[in-house]
């Protein structure tokens, strides 16, 4: 729900409650105030009653009006003080029963006890409070109906810059090492949110340069060590007095070596590509780098017997990084090569929208959703350092090109698009 | 011939200057200012030049050895395989770039490679026994027969000569003959048949088989 939709809700009810108490008592504080009008105009006319009773020594001619009547009968009651009363009583003047407010008093003339009963319409008080009651009701429907429109149209405007500043952090990317600039706002709090949101990017990005430059230190450090124990495994080899068995150990560590060299150079690759160290500014023809790497690796493709056929090479020209372009190629080959199975086919092709590496299959479909993650390998029978794909697309992504996987009639279909191609 | 090792880390340089001995006058140094010094009063012939030094960066060296006319050639041998330190060293004048972790045989393989390019006066013939390499022509002669081999066996008779007397492992050979970014998966078969090729032809040509396999390890080439 939203914040707006949310804070309406709550509003209106609120303001429902506030205003039916507030009617409530509203109508009891109103109706308090004119029944002691209606009885401070009825003490006045006992009063003028009582005067003209003490000036004449009679009783008064009675007037009656629609609004008000007097009845004055002989009693023997004495009441000290006069009672104050609603109730209903007959009006001659309209025939029927109304709603009154009634003062009852005793009188004496000449020795004689009377009681009078002064009646007050309240008919019009209540109208006055019917009035009153549909005002309330219709205010409340106002304000609800304003506040609302208010809502809509006014604070949905107050609230764009926080959206904007939503939208903004939806398109970071702490790989883009831009920290978000977020403009200062004329309301408070969007500008406090905005100011902390650029803060907080700051600071990651300033931590993501620090673990990249960590990684890339640390392969690099390792380079040293790594080259001491290679340099010592070619000394060790010199010695003749070693057997059979010493020879299978140097050999695991021989092989161990120069595979952390490799995931060492391999893992400095991913830190630079995205650091995004590299230009690509040189002219490259791919039809070329395609076949000297392929020459590069015919005795491979002999040892397992593999038919590579290359189709459709084009002549394609695009600007790129020599090096990379070698090891995009490279790596591509060396997958295929490394899991066709002995005899298979690897087909080659170069269109100028497109090239595709295809190979035999040795062990079906591979996960598409993990292929191109460091580390996956798709089982431990090789043994690869696992970051050759993750390479390939890394220096994809860096050129603005797509990598696909597929899988089709048994075979791996790799295919990379030269779209936003840099040409 | 003279090299200078300059290298910081003990145990790099003490493997590189045991290793080279055999066939150089060899000097190693491990900081800057002791570099700066053999090189004041020496001539090397190829100077070993680690980039990152305790007290200096081995480019400065290379920069203070180009200003002063130096002739010695320089290999450098670095951590770091960025192609811009790559670039820098070789456009400072340095005549090589090896980045570690590297073989020793392949370290020894890029001076004598150095050496040959600046001794222009002979030098390149080499020989072991009664095999015999015109590196210039690329020409090979057995017992004084030339034989015919292909670009690789050739790179692989010309490894094995420089490297005489040492034990190469397979994994070394395919690096040199391949280079390293190729995926070999511990998988040398196709490197053996190049080896028998090359051990054929020499046979034929009455040469005897001088390379010896060392435990399925790797192969030898014994100077008879």
């Amino acid at each position: 729900m939203r914040l707006l939709t949310k804070y309406n809700r709550i509003n209106m009810v609120l303001s429902i409650i506030i205003f039916l108490i507030g009617s409530v008592l509203f109508y009891f504080m109103l109706h308090y105030v004119l029944i002691r009008q209606l009885d401070k105009s009825l003490r006045g006319e006992q009063q003028e009653i009582e005067e003209y009773i003490q000036q004449h020594k009679q009783l008064p001619e009675i007037e009656n009006t629609k609004e008000q009547w007097t009845s004055i009968k002989p009693t023997t009651v004495n009441i000290a003080t006069a009672i104050k009363q609603s109730g209903e009583s007959y009006n001659e003047e309209k025939g029927r029963i109304v709603p009154v407010r009634q003062r009852i008093f005793t009188i004496v003339v000449n020795g004689k006890g009377y009681m009078a009963i002064i009646s007050k319409s309240q008919i019009e008080t209540d109208d006055l409070l019917k009035l009153i009651i549909v005002l309330v009701v219709g205010m409340i429907a106002l304000i609800l109906l304003s506040n609302n429109i208010l809502n809509r149209k006014i604070v949905h405007k107050m609230w764009l810059p926080f959206y904007k500043t939503v939208d903004d952090i939806k398109s970071y990317r702490v790989s883009s090492q831009q920290p978000l600039q977020l403009g200062k706002e004329n309301i408070d709090e969007f500008s406090a949110l905005n100011e902390s949101v650029n803060e907080m990017t700051t600071r990651i990005d300033q931590d993501y340069v620090i673990l990249k430059t960590f990684t890339e230190n640390a392969a690099h450090e390792m380079q040293t060590p790594v080259a001491v124990i290679r340099s010592k495994v070619d000394m060790l080899l010199q010695n003749p007095e070693w057997n059979e068995k010493s020879a299978e150990y140097l050999q695991k560590i021989e092989e161990a070596v120069h595979k952390i060299s490799r995931l060492n150079q391999s893992l400095l690759l991913l830190a630079k590509l995205e650091n995004r160290q590299f230009i690509f500014d040189e002219t490259t023809y791919l039809n070329q780098v395609i076949n000297k790497k392929i020459e590069e690796r015919v005795e491979l493709i002999h040892a397992k017997q593999i038919h590579l056929h290359s189709k459709n090479i084009v002549e394609k020209v695009v600007l790129f990084h020599s090096h990379l372009i070698e090891i995009l190629i490279g790596n591509l080959l060396n997958n295929a090569i490394r899991y066709t199975p002995v005899g298979g086919d690897i087909v080659v092709r170069l269109t100028e929208q497109y090239l595709s590496v295809y190979n035999t299959s040795a062990n079906g479909k591979l996960d598409e959703t993990k292929i191109f993650q460091r580390f996956y390998k798709a089982s431990d029978l090789f043994d690869g350092t696992g970051l050759g794909l993750a390479i390939v697309k890394e220096i994809c992504n860096v050129a603005g090109y797509t990598i696909q996987y597929a899988y089709n009639d048994g075979q791996h279909q790799f295919t990379i698009y030269f779209t936003d191609d840099k040409i | 011939m003279k090299i200078l090792i300059i290298e910081d880390e003990p145990n790099l340089n003490a493997s590189i200057l045991e290793y080279l001995s055999c066939s150089y006058l060899c000097e190693s140094v491990h900081t800057y200012k002791e570099a700066l010094e053999k090189i004041d009063v020496h001539e090397y012939d190829c100077i070993v030049l680690d980039v990152m030094l305790p007290d200096g960066s081995g480019l400065q060296l290379l920069q203070y050895l180009k200003d002063d006319r130096k002739n010695d050639g320089v290999i450098i041998i670095s951590a770091k395989d960025g192609l811009e330190d790559k670039l820098k060293g070789l456009a400072l004048g340095a005549d090589d770039y090896l980045t570690k972790p590297f073989h020793l045989s392949e370290l020894r393989m890029r001076i004598e490679a150095i050496i040959r390019r600046r001794n222009m006066n002979g030098q390149h013939v080499l020989s072991v026994g009664n095999i015999v390499i015109n590196t210039q022509e690329k020409l090979v002669t057995v017992n004084s027969n030339e034989i015919e081999l292909t670009q690789k066996e050739y790179q692989l008779l010309l490894y094995f000569i420089i490297n005489k007397n040492k034990v190469l492992s397979k994994s070394a050979i395919a690096q040199h003959l391949w280079g390293d970014e190729m995926d070999m998966s511990n998988d040398y078969d196709f490197l053996y048949t190049h080896i028998k090729n090359l051990r054929k032809k020499i046979t034929v040509a009455g040469g005897g088989d001088p390379i010896i396999s060392v435990y399925g390890i790797g192969y030898k080439l014994q100077a008879r």
